[in-house]
């Protein structure tokens, strides 16, 4: 029972996956690479990670900075699991994003008891890319390689607070009728922007800007396409195979 | 949208349906996040195109 459900929105996922594997391509992908060809090897941004006190020291152990990370030399010194090329690395790294946000976009339906369906599989990725897209981004814009950017701790906790701060406040806005709930809501989406996202000190950068605004609205538009596809996926097999 | 009845959701029970919820939850975070946001040099590499294109922080 409960395996049927956790591989419907699997099979959702990956199949969305594909699709946005296809998308990406198309303008994402193309602006990454072009960005890159402007990223000095020197990387003075992605140096910028200061391990700090307490929590950090966890972080610390999973250091994101390695040799790994230089750009300049990515091709040759990455490590690509299984060794995969980048668009097989890129298509696998979808396949799991797309498997994760259609079981968490099922436990959002199961958790506020309001069904996911093919007709209302639309609303449903809308709401989880205004979650997981709109509203972080309106602090910390998708973003190309080599833009600069604050420490990555401080950009990922406040992403990932925006994104629960966001969830619960679409909730209480959307799904809740009293008053107080509607207004609790409009709170929870504003907060983390009234908090304000960790933003660089030094704004300066070798990537032109005309890439960084096609980028953005790019990135925007592509997670849309996905988070639609995959709500009217999850929808419609839950139509189909998720009757108890 | 209205709460509609006839539904494989409401045919659950409560427990059945909270525990189908939170397996869904844990699992489709853990993949997120390893995806999208753990600081593993290896997992960064082969996932770098999509972190860019979800926006989630990356280096």
């Amino acid at each position: 029972m409960i395996i049927r459900f956790l591989l419907v929105a699997i099979a959702a996922g990956l199949l969305s996956g594909v699709l946005m594997t296809g998308a990406q391509e198309l303008k994402v992908t193309p602006l990454i690479l072009h960005a890159e060809q402007y990223e000095n090897g020197g990387e003075t941004d992605h140096g910028a990670v200061v391990p700090r006190s307490g929590v950090s020291q966890l972080a610390k152990v999973f250091n994101p900075i390695s040799p790994a990370l230089a750009h300049g030399g990515e091709e040759e010194a990455s490590g690509i699991l299984f060794g995969l090329d980048r668009f097989g690395g890129t298509l696998m790294a979808n396949l799991v994003t797309g498997a994760g946000f259609g079981l968490i976009l099922l436990a959002a339906s199961l958790l506020t008891g309001m069904e996911i369906t093919a007709r209302n599989g639309v609303l449903w990725g809308a709401a989880g890319w205004l979650a997981f897209q709109f509203f972080p981004a309106i602090g910390l814009p998708p973003e190309l390689p080599g833009f600069p950017a604050a420490d990555l701790i401080e950009r990922q906790s406040w992403w990932l607070a925006t994104v629960v701060f966001s969830a619960v406040g679409l909730y209480f806005l959307v799904l809740r009728e009293a008053a107080w709930a509607k207004a609790l809501g409009v709170v929870l989406l504003a907060a983390p922007h009234l908090y304000g996202a960790p933003q660089p000190t030094d704004i300066a950068s070798d990537v032109p800007a005309l890439l960084g605004a096609e980028f953005a609205v790019a990135a925007l538009a592509t997670t849309a396409f996905f988070w639609v596809v995959l709500g009217l996926l999850l929808g419609g097999a839950m139509d189909r195979y998720g009757r108890a | 949208m209205a709460v509609q009845s006839i539904s494989s959701v409401v045919a659950l029970s409560g427990t059945q349906r909270m525990t189908i919820a939170l397996s869904a939850l844990l699992l489709g975070v853990f993949l997120v996040y390893g995806a999208g946001l753990a600081n593993s040099a290896v997992l960064h590499d082969t996932a770098h195109d999509t972190r860019h294109s979800y926006g989630f922080p990356c280096h």
